[in-house]
């Protein structure tokens, strides 16, 4: 898909893509999860197709040809109508695919029903051509874009970011968990492309390669720490024959090496220094930082908004990758399944550290990688960024213009293997002499701790929860029965659900119509083959008496 | 015999025989006995095999006398034999219970002729052998897809796709001076034969299935 270079082919091989990805999604189709996923992500991906071939057509009626070198700035020669038409057309139909809000319902299904390993390449890849067919279409074939466009990625991309962080917080299961992230990130990555939409609009080139850049680096991050957490999940999953998160605990010490690597994958995604993430969403952050100087008009307020939401996103998804990772792999096992968890096969291990190893890599040497982006600029703007953005024989990466930031991550390294000796020195001095006792954990007097204790899951996100309370809608219902006080209950029953807002709001009541609508055109189709003659020769009285 | 006269005759002639395949599908159309319906389709037949051999004869166009035997052997004879034979052998009921009553019927194809009428004025001026043959042939095709529609036993169905066929032989008749190619013509005719049979076939199918020809009754096929 990626290769082809005429609309039929790239309408074919996205749909064998999405064929294949349906069966890999029913994979498991003993389980009626599975299968349900499967016909969602058909539905949606269905709905998706349907507004590409709209937007192509749309776009063939203004070249008179499919390749994509004739669509090439096709749209300033346009009607501006059917341009903004194509525009939406093409942002729901690869929106679906990659996942944004509100077309997002499908990932968050899809991926769990999914084996681990099909999971990382839906995450990494599948997600991602989304993306690519947004690029292609709003930077080679679209023209000189208008305010709106920018202004409409740019939302979407955050609120994508917010509310995918945000559902990702509230799951206990982890690979759905994982999948909220993935919404998260497409919004990251478009909230790079809306901005570079935007400063396209205001005659920028430099911050929009910019802030394009920022969008493609962070979709090639995001395909290298969502596959690792994925096969990493996939390794736990596998071991531990549950994805519920509060029946896990205690792996870090039966899978020491599985541990670590989505130790570093979760520190990746959530944009910590010195690893991947963090680049990319430096470079998002420079890119919408500047922003607010390149226009005059009440639009600019976007650009620290924004960032301020991305902040506040990767705030959230530090928050949430703390209750990952400390659930799944620290405290005590809370179930049998947890306890008896082996470390994961030799194979298992060697690709999640492999990705582990990008990860690192990505991180820490940004200026080689983005001198591959070159291409992408110099069609875009003319200029070649890679050597604006790396400083100091590409050690410092730099903000591309003059007011902007810098930031070194292998200076960070650095500095942190510089500053070890200073804590080593103070245990030198201090505390070289003292022994190391070895106790029980503080339990407040009480006999002991059971893993029933321990922090939950939905005990750690209730903070949040709470904040949150118009979007998450929580409902909880407890059930005591007790013999004389209410305080000393005999039996306990307690629920909590999160109600998914767009799922009730928009998708039930839509699902609603479309039933009741079939149901009425079935009346259509009524097997009488009198009707059917009816039909035909209406059909035909009509056309000849419109041909009159 | 003189040119002008001669085709003047054969036009008078033609115009003639249409008016009377109209008649005979209108009769058709009001006709309450199988029996007798596939004896007025026999009749409708022989009069466009009486307009095939009048362009036969006036125009000489030999290869058009094949189409009048064969009309002759298949439509007037043979078809009509075997739905007889069908018709008498599944001992079927005789009444014809049409969809739509017979005065309502009547003025529907009233209208539909009219369209035919209004239909085939552009092209007038294309007929070379009498006048409105094409409108005739336009309204037997419409009146014989409202058969169709108004009918419920399947082997009135299949009359009315014969009365339709005709429609389409009188057009290719009227608009081509010498009949359209014979090989178009073979192949329609054979078309229909075959279509027939078939038809017949499951006809009686259906009535083994159903212990009825009512095609309404297929919409219990459905789930």
């Amino acid at each position: 898909m990626f290769l082809s270079d005429n609309a039929f082919f790239f309408l074919i091989a996205w749909e064998i893509m999405a064929l294949t990805t349906y069966l890999l999604v029913s994979f498991e189709h003993e389980k009626e999860e599975a299968r349900n996923a499967g016909v969602l992500y058909f539905v949606m991906s269905h709905i998706g197709t349907g507004c590409l071939i709209l937007g192509f057509l749309l776009l063939f009626q203004a070249s008179g040809a499919y390749g994509f070198d004739g669509f090439h700035a096709i749209g300033a020669r346009m009607a501006a109508g059917p341009r903004n038409a194509a525009f939406i057309l093409f942002l729901v139909g690869f929106g679906i695919k990659a996942g944004i809000v509100p077309l997002h319902i499908w990932l968050p299904v899809a991926h769990p029903a999914a084996p681990s390993n099909v999971s990382a390449m839906m995450s990494g890849v599948l997600i991602k051509t989304g993306i690519y067919g947004l690029t292609r279409v709003c930077f080679d074939f679209m023209g000189p874009p208008p305010n709106w466009w920018g202004v409409t990625v740019l939302v979407i991309g955050t609120v994508s970011a917010v509310l995918g962080v945000l559902y990702a917080l509230m799951e206990h299961d982890l690979k759905r968990l994982l999948a909220y992230h993935s919404i998260e990130n497409i919004g990251i990555i478009l909230m790079g492309l809306g901005a570079a939409l935007m400063f396209l609009h205001t005659g920028h080139p430099v911050l929009a390669s910019l802030a394009l850049i920022a969008g493609l680096y962070h979709t090639i991050n995001h395909a290298v720490f969502k596959a690792l957490l994925f096969l990493g999940a996939g390794a736990v999953v596998h071991a531990t024959h549950t994805r519920n998160m509060e029946e896990m605990g205690g792996l870090v010490k039966r899978m020491p090496v599985t541990a670590f690597f989505f130790l570093i994958g979760a520190v990746a995604i959530s944009a910590l220094p010195p690893l991947n993430g963090f680049v990319s969403e430096w470079l998002t952050y420079q890119s919408l930082l500047q922003g607010f100087g390149t226009t005059p008009s009440l639009i600019r307020l976007m650009f620290p908004l924004s960032g301020a939401m991305l902040a506040l996103t990767g705030a959230l998804a530090a928050a949430c990758f703390v209750k990952a990772f400390g659930i799944t792999f620290l405290a005590q096992p809370r179930s049998a399944h947890a306890a008896g968890a082996r470390e994961a096969a030799p194979t298992m291990l060697v690709a999640q550290g492999l990705l582990t190893a990008a990860c690192v890599f990505l991180g820490l040497f940004p200026t080689l990688v983005l001198k591959l982006l070159d291409p992408v600029t110099q069609q875009l703007a003319g200029l070649q960024l890679s050597t604006r953005l790396s400083l100091a024989d590409g050690w410092v990466l730099s903000g591309a213009v003059a007011t902007g930031g810098t930031v070194s991550t292998p200076g960070l390294v650095l500095m942190a293997v510089c500053l070890l000796p200073l804590p080593l020195g103070l245990w030198l001095v201090f505390a070289r002499g003292a022994k190391v006792r070895r106790g029980p954990t503080w339990d407040c007097g009480l006999q002991g701790l059971t893993p029933r204790m321990a922090y939950t899951a939905t005990g750690f996100s209730k903070p949040i929860r709470m904040i949150f309370k118009a979007l998450f809608r929580p409902r909880r219902e407890v059930q005591r029965e007790y013999d004389f006080s209410p305080y000393f209950a005999t039996n306990l029953r307690f629920e909590s659900h999160v109600e998914e807002v767009f799922l009730t709001r928009i998708y039930r009541p839509l699902n609603w119509l479309v039933w009741r609508v079939s149901r009425r055109m079935r009346a259509l189709q009524a097997g009488s083959l009198q009707a059917y003659l009816i039909y035909i020769f209406v059909t035909l009285l009509l056309l000849l008496l419109f041909a009159l | 015999m003189n040119t002008a006269l001669s085709s003047d005759i054969a036009s008078q002639l033609i115009a003639l025989l249409a008016a009377l395949m109209l008649v005979v599908q209108l009769l058709l159309v009001v006709q309450r006995m199988l029996l007798t319906s596939i004896r007025l389709f026999a009749l409708q037949s022989l009069f466009l095999a009486g307009i095939a051999g009048v362009v036969a004869f006036f125009h000489g166009a030999f290869h058009v006398y094949v189409v009048v035997v064969l009309t002759l052997i298949g439509k007037v004879l043979f078809l009509p034999w075997l739905l007889d034979r069908q018709v008498r052998r599944m001992r079927i009921a005789q009444e014809i219970e049409p969809l739509v009553n017979f005065p309502t019927s009547m003025l529907i194809c009233g209208g539909l002729t009219l369209l035919g009428y209004i239909v085939a004025r552009p092209f007038t001026s294309l007929e070379r052998l009498g006048n409105n043959t094409l409108a005739v042939a336009i309204a037997l095709v419409l009146t014989g897809f409202f058969l169709m529609i108004n009918r419920l036993k399947a082997i009135t169905q299949v009359l009315a796709l014969l009365t339709v066929e005709n429609g389409v032989m009188l057009a290719a008749v009227a608009l081509t001076t010498y009949g359209m190619p014979l090989v178009v013509e073979l192949g329609i005719f054979f078309d229909v034969l075959v279509g027939v049979m078939i038809l017949g076939i499951l006809v009686y199918r259906i009535r083994e299935t159903f212990a009825s020809m009512d095609t309404s009754k297929l919409s219990q096929l459905k789930g």
